[in-house]
């Protein structure tokens, strides 16, 4: 019974790792492969453009995924308190997610580029002076591609923190209100505490999300532009194998160390997520 | 009995199907191109011309808009699994796959084809020795787009600026309309390489050297750069994020012009408004650089064949019997792209078609723009990509668009700058 998952894992899971090992081994291009050692890593050291684009990964990561939590949290805890329309409001709120990624990135162009909606609005409210650069400048572009992540993944993150809450008995919060608890109080004493485990799941996926982070860097700011600002190290691998010289070994490389890192991060996760107060 | 009638009836299915499978399968040829109004227009009514001698052959166009290149590569890896018997390449990827996948294509001037016919620049990145790969398809052949109604607006004749304009001559067009109130002189698309690229091959100067290494501190390339500075600085460009952008800043009349090759033309047309109102100039020349020129080029594809094709032997005749013949059904079918897409071929006897020659009522006292285009391609010189050009590429445009921000202040730090940037990720 078990022989097919065996098959099945061999040939698409466990030959593409060793076969790896040999790669990255090597100075790749096309078809003509020559065996360089520990070249790639050596060459890896003094690519500064690579450990800046992973550098963007932490960027996102440290700024993003705190305030979309937050976000989430905030809409769950409201979405729970509502009686009517509930279902509608989660569906709302959870469109953008499965929204196809060219209708999104056409959409968010046209709100931000440089005469785009956004800048008019603001600029009508007299909110700013001159346009801002919300693409093509490099500050910009990064808050830009973390509104545009926000956008697309709170709505996600929501839903399993309504779920969450939907299993957090209501005697407890019965019994707080009896105590003279108010609803703040509540949301931090008894809600937080007790979504632990959902939000530490929410925050392990976020985070080996934003470490393979390519889709809005790629479509959105033009491959990682502007001169990139928002290159992340999904983008880099992807641009050294598929777009500039072919160099699978490079490429297999540097994604050697994305898994080193998202391993690391999984692992401080679990540790987490397994330890009971 | 029974068994027997079946076991002959079976027999007689392998006969009668299995060789008419085999027959038709031979002669259906697949190619991916990637734009169904252009380049898959072309290769359709190619194959309607081969069509009419061989209607048994089946010419099957697919359009592939999405990443053709790494859709490509991962057929080459995968031993030209999945890939089909001809295919659209841009000039400037070509050479790295002919270079990392030796053998992948068929070598055409084996095969009998008569390059002596196709324009000269074109064959540059598709030899390797004495092996010519491709088909010369579409010409990049640039120009300088300009309006004339802004032109007369601003109190100046549009006529006098119909001949060969040196930069300067361009920055002063440019600076005069500004002063009196008019648009910015060109549409800039800050995500694009291209117009540094028309500049610098204006003048034939190489980003390679022969070696393939890089080769970016020139008098081209430093020429270029300040001429560009110097309009960014004057505010004669019109800074637009992205092609979708800088399109609509020309077509809506937000810029006095564009710099670009004759496939623009498709684009321009598309705003019947503005007819009457374009005028194609050639290409400005950069002074003070030896091998100058009103002439350049920017894009441009052509087509090759597979080695792993099982169709190579049709695949090559189709080619060679409608790409690269002078018949009159060939050479009319050279015509009727040019009208029918705005794509202008580069075999060199279709120039005399009727269409390359008939004035234009959508520009400005109907110039015969292909005519034009055309006498301008015969000076465009070979520009030689190498396998790096998309690192090289990247790299400069990122220096320009920091040059343009003030972040690198002169030109010798925009070109260390990107020389850097190159050095980082090619790793040489």
């Amino acid at each position: 019974m078990i022989a097919p998952a065996i098959i099945l894992y061999t040939s698409f899971n466990l030959y593409p790792i060793l076969s790896s090992l040999n790669m990255v081994t090597r100075k790749w291009q096309g078809m003509r492969t020559t065996y360089i050692g520990l070249g790639n890593f050596a060459r890896m050291l003094n690519d500064k453009i690579f450990w800046q684009s992973l550098g963007h990964n932490f960027l996102f990561m440290g700024i993003q995924i705190p305030i979309m939590i937050m976000l989430a949290l905030v809409l769950a805890a409201i979405l729970n308190q509502v009686r009517r329309g509930r279902g509608t409001l989660r569906t709302i709120f959870f469109l953008p997610c499965v929204t196809s990624l060219v209708a999104y990135s056409v959409l968010f162009r046209m709100l931000f580029q440089t005469n785009g909606l956004l800048n008019n609005l603001l600029m009508k409210l007299e909110l700013i002076q001159s346009p801002i650069g919300w693409l093509n400048d490099p500050g910009w572009a990064r808050a830009t591609i973390m509104i545009a992540l926000t956008w697309r993944w709170t709505g996600y993150n929501m839903v399993f923190f309504i779920v969450g809450m939907q299993n957090i008995s209501n005697e407890i919060f019965e019994a707080a209100e009896v105590d003279g608890a108010n609803k703040r109080q509540q949301f931090f004493r008894i809600t937080m505490p007790l979504l632990r485990p959902v939000i530490l799941f929410s925050l392990v996926t976020s985070i080996s999300g934003t470490m393979q982070l390519l889709d809005e860097p790629n479509v959105l700011t033009w491959e990682g532009g502007p001169a990139n600002a928002t290159m992340t190290a999904a983008l880099y691998i992807y641009r050294q194998a598929f777009v500039l010289n072919s160099d699978f070994g490079y490429a297999a490389a540097l994604s050697y160390i994305v898994v080193i890192i998202t391993a690391g991060f999984a692992f401080t996760q679990m540790k987490l997520l397994g330890r009971r107060d | 009995m029974k068994r027997a009638l079946f076991a002959l009836m079976a027999i007689a299915v392998l006969f009668v199907i299995v060789p008419s499978l085999s027959a038709a399968d031979a002669k259906t040829i697949t190619v991916w191109c990637w734009d169904p109004n252009f380049n898959g227009y072309s290769m359709k009514e190619a194959a309607a011309v081969y069509n009419k001698s061989h209607p048994e052959v089946k010419i099957q166009i697919l359009d592939v808009p999405e990443n053709i290149e790494g859709k490509i590569e991962a057929g080459l890896q995968a031993g030209g699994a999945g890939l089909p018997d001809i295919a659209l390449f841009q000039d400037y990827v070509i050479e790295k796959f002919i270079l990392n996948y030796p053998n992948a294509f068929v070598d055409l001037k084996a095969a009998g084809v008569d390059y002596s016919k196709f324009a000269v620049y074109k064959q540059g990145p598709m030899t390797e020795g004495n092996k010519i790969y491709g088909i010369p398809f579409d010409t990049g052949s640039t120009g300088l787009w300009l309006r004339a109604d802004y032109i007369k607006a601003a109190g100046l004749n549009p006529d006098s600026y119909q001949k060969n304009m040196t930069w300067q001559d361009v920055i002063n067009l440019g600076a005069a309309i500004k002063a009196k109130g008019g648009k910015p002189l060109l549409a800039y698309d800050t995500t694009s390489f291209d117009t540094l690229r028309i500049m610098v091959q204006s003048t034939g100067t190489q980003f390679f050297n022969k070696d393939g290494s890089l080769n970016l501190r020139t008098p081209a390339m430093e020429k270029s750069l300040a001429i560009l500075k110097e309009l960014n600085d004057k505010g004669l460009l019109y800074n637009a994020e992205g092609w979708n952008n800088w399109v609509s800043a020309f077509n809506n009349g937000e810029t006095v012009g564009l710099l670009n090759a004759i496939w623009i033309i498709g684009t321009l047309k598309s705003q019947p408004g503005n007819a009457g109102k374009w005028m194609a100039v050639p290409t400005p020349r950069i002074e003070g650089v030896e091998g100058a020129r009103n002439a350049s080029n920017n894009g441009g594809s052509s087509w090759y064949v597979f080695s792993s094709s099982k169709n190579k032997a049709v695949a090559i005749d189709f080619l060679k019997s409608v790409w690269a013949s002078s018949t009159p059904d060939a050479l009319n079918f050279y015509n009727t792209i040019l009208k029918g897409a705005g794509a202008m071929g580069t075999y060199l006897p279709s120039r005399s078609g009727s269409n390359y020659t008939a004035p234009d009522e959508f520009f400005y006292k109907q110039q015969p723009v292909y005519k034009d285009f055309a006498a301008w391609m015969e000076n465009v010189p070979t520009l030689l990509y190498t396998p790096n050009y998309v690192a090289m590429r990247d790299a400069v445009k990122n220096a320009i668009l920091l040059m343009f921000k003030g972040e690198l202040k002169t030109v010798g730090d925009t070109i260390a700058h990107a020389e850097a940037e190159y050095k980082q990720v090619t790793g040489r």
